[in-house]
């Protein structure tokens, strides 16, 4: 009888403890996703950024296009933060 | 609108007597964009060449150069100044020649004299420098020189020396370096040289002239003071100037420049051994009025005609933008990418209305918005008209949309308004204190996906006119694919899951083979619009994705916003959550301390918060522009309309 209510309890606690850790598991998988995709994303703008100085210092024009170009990646981070909301909700 | 200003293309011909003439005629007007005459190897005609400058082209050009030398020396930017009054042309050119030379003369013989009396100045400190060292010795510079049988030592020195042969010493300690003028005699060299060695003894020339050092740096430093007085002097004299001339010599630059550009202009034409000719647009509303000048100019002897443009071989024409004018301000923006070709749609209206509406939605806070507004507004008047002033107009558009959305979002510096938010929800909850609802953040995604949606559409549709316009309907049927693909793909989209706030289609029953209606219309749509697509080209295939990669691209005006709620959230949590409210409840002096700094992370939080929500909120909407949405329609790269000709600011005829 003691046995059965013991077990009971334990069967209860594992039951909490894998939802919370599902949950854990849920946040830390958004996690990652907006760190890697955030990471992707400064490390493609870095080569582009210091490209795109260069080509302004050359040529004062090429502002608009050299923008665009270097805010291009951003994306990645974007496609991140939307799986990772999906994710956690 | 749509459509930039239409030109003509007109060609001028006329004898070579009449060339100044004409000259200043076109000049006057301000509406002729030339085409400059180039002779290029294998397309050169006998007789025709580049025509030489006017008379006087290298005497206005010298004058010019010392009008820019003087603003220089007087640091005068005619482009930031403002003119007091208008100076009439014909008063200016008789009396240019004398004031110029008169103000000229007066600048050179105050700046000569600056040039010399600092030349003086650094020889006289330099001599001081030579001096100083001898300056606590009381011994007059004769009694250094002039001996046959006496060593003479002067220099620095480590410390104070026991001589022991037969000398004479003058030691003085500096904290500088101690100063030791030593005589002994000759034979007794070698001794005292090793002696000093030791000592650490570094030698220092004795300075010409004669009388005791400290009389010397006297007069010599009253001297210093007596010039550098003068220079003073000469810099409020030539400040005085500056203020005088300015408006002066910034009147003579603009009038030699423009005189310039008409003496030069001959370098921009055709000429033979009697005529010439020129060739440029005109916008088309301004044609017969240059037509008119010009024949009252030349009394009819010059020579106007339309050329008519070849639908196969076009000409591209100069473009000038034709925008109501609310929508100027964003032509910045357009500039920024490149400006439209002559025969494309100019986007630039919808961008104006668009932009600021991305902004507004990216920050939707009234509070932000409201801080935008203020420095929009107050900043206008510290930059002078030009593109500044223009990028204020458009930041103020934007701050307009967001006081808008933050109105439709109920924020307020990341508080909610006393209303439930009029669209979805974007507050977020913190520090456990769980907010009614949070926020919807499926929703706000599929809104945005929405807007791209339509956005998308609108560039194809674009595209389509464009295409139509130079292919006919060969040109508009690809456009026509990438709209059917996109939306056959919503189509299968929605028959097969439920999303929010879109059609629900799932719902529909299955008609053939398990698929429903709408799932076949939307299948058959996709297809046909790939093949619509390949019939253009089969590379262009290759960019099919971009229809789910740049729509999903529109999430970041979701992301980026609700970002920009975080930070506003985390804000208030420290500033008023953890600083000040505690304190306030339980109230001490050590706790206005706290109160303190929570009013400053609030005020600087919201101050960074606002700043990135500006940059964060134009670079994320123009590059939706840019990327998502010009891609599809827009090539840009037209020549910016500049006719020759000057608005002027401090002349009149």
């Amino acid at each position: 009888m003691v046995d059965a209510v013991v077990t009971q309890a334990a069967i209860e606690m594992s039951v909490e403890a894998v939802q919370a850790s599902q949950i854990g598991m849920k946040a830390l998988a958004a996690a990652i996703a907006i760190a890697g995709t955030g990471f992707a994303s400064a490390w493609a703008e870095l080569s582009i950024g210091s490209a795109a100085v260069g080509a302004v210092a050359e040529n004062k024009d090429l502002f608009g296009s050299v923008l665009v170009l270097t805010i291009i990646p951003e994306t990645i981070v974007i496609f991140g933060l939307v799986v990772g909301l999906l994710l956690i909700l | 609108m749509f459509r930039p200003e239409p030109m003509t293309h007109l060609l001028v011909v006329a004898s070579k007597e009449r060339m100044e003439t004409v000259i200043r005629e076109l000049y006057s007007h301000r509406v002729f964009h030339i085409r400059d005459y180039v002779e290029k190897e294998g397309e050169k005609v006998e007789g025709v060449t580049i025509g030489p400058p006017l008379g006087s082209a290298s005497e206005v050009s010298s004058k010019l150069t010392r009008v820019r030398s003087m603003e220089t020396t007087f640091g005068i930017h005619p482009d930031e100044m403002t003119p007091a009054t208008r100076q009439r042309v014909l008063d200016l050119r008789d009396t240019i020649d004398r004031d110029l030379a008169a103000v000229g003369n007066e600048t050179d013989t105050l700046l000569s004299r600056r040039a010399e009396l600092e030349g003086t100045i650094r020889d006289l400190e330099q001599q001081v420098r030579e001096l100083a060292p001898f300056a606590g010795a009381p011994i007059e510079f004769g009694h250094y020189r002039g001996y046959e049988t006496l060593a003479v030592y002067t220099g620095r020195i480590g410390r104070d020396v026991e001589i022991s042969v037969p000398h004479e010493k003058v030691f003085t300690p500096s904290p500088q370096g101690n100063f030791i003028a030593l005589f002994v005699p000759v034979e007794h060299k070698a001794a005292v040289d090793a002696i000093l060695q030791e000592a650490r003894f570094m030698p220092i020339p004795v300075p010409r002239g004669s009388g005791l050092p400290e009389a010397l740096l006297a007069e010599n430093q009253g001297r210093l003071a007596e010039l550098k007085e003068e220079i003073a002097r000469i810099d409020q004299r030539i400040a005085a100037l500056k203020e005088q001339q300015a408006q002066f010599l910034a009147t003579c630059d603009e009038y030699l420049k423009s005189d310039l550009e008409q003496e030069e202009a001959p370098l921009r034409f055709a000429t033979t051994d009697q005529a010439f000719l020129v060739e440029g647009w005109v916008p088309t509303r301004e044609v017969e009025r240059v037509k008119a000048g010009l024949s009252l100019a030349t009394e009819g002897k010059a020579l106007v005609t339309e050329v008519p443009g070849d639908p196969h071989h076009p000409v591209p024409a100069p473009v000038e933008y034709d925008n109501p004018s609310f929508a100027r301000p964003t032509q910045l923006l357009m500039d920024t990418y490149a400006r439209p070709r002559y025969d494309e749609l100019d986007p630039t209206i919808l961008v104006s209305l668009i932009f600021p509406i991305f902004f507004g939605i990216i920050l939707g806070d009234v509070g932000y918005g409201l801080i935008l507004l203020a420095a929009s507004l107050g900043l206008r008047r510290f930059l002078p008209e030009g593109d500044g002033r223009l990028l204020l107009k458009v930041m103020r558009n934007g701050a307009i949309a967001s006081i808008f959305f933050g109105l439709l979002f109920s924020e307020f510096f990341g508080f909610k308004l006393p209303w439930e938010p009029l669209l979805y929800a974007r507050h977020l909850s913190m520090g456990g204190h769980e907010a009614e609802g949070g926020p919807m953040v499926r929703e706000l995604l599929v809104l945005s996906i929405w807007i791209g949606i339509l956005h998308i559409t609108l560039g194809r549709i674009l595209a389509a006119v464009n295409h139509g316009r130079h292919h006919g309907i060969r040109g508009v049927i690809p456009q026509l694919g990438w709209i059917a693909s996109m939306w056959g793909l919503l189509l299968v989209i929605w028959s097969i899951v439920a999303i929010p706030v879109m059609p629900d289609l799932t719902g529909v029953p299955p008609l053939v083979a398990g698929l429903s209606l709408p799932a076949l219309v939307g299948g058959l749509m996709l297809i046909l619009g790939i093949l619509a697509i390949a019939s253009e080209s089969a590379l262009e295939l290759t960019e099919f994705p971009t229809i789910i990669s740049h729509t999903m691209s529109y999430a970041r005006l979701v992301a980026i916003g609700l970002s920009s709620v975080a930070i506003a959230v985390v804000v208030n949590f420290v500033s008023i959550g953890m600083l000040i409210k505690p304190n306030i409840e339980d109230f001490s002096l050590v706790g206005i301390l706290f109160i303190l700094m929570g009013i400053v992370v609030f005020i600087a939080g919201h101050l960074l918060n606002t700043a990135l929500g500006l940059v964060g909120g134009a670079l994320q909407s123009l590059r939706l522009q840019y990327v998502e949405f010009f891609t599809k329609f827009y090539k840009g790269g037209g020549e910016k309309f500049n006719p020759f000709g000057m608005i002027r600011k401090f002349t009149e005829d």
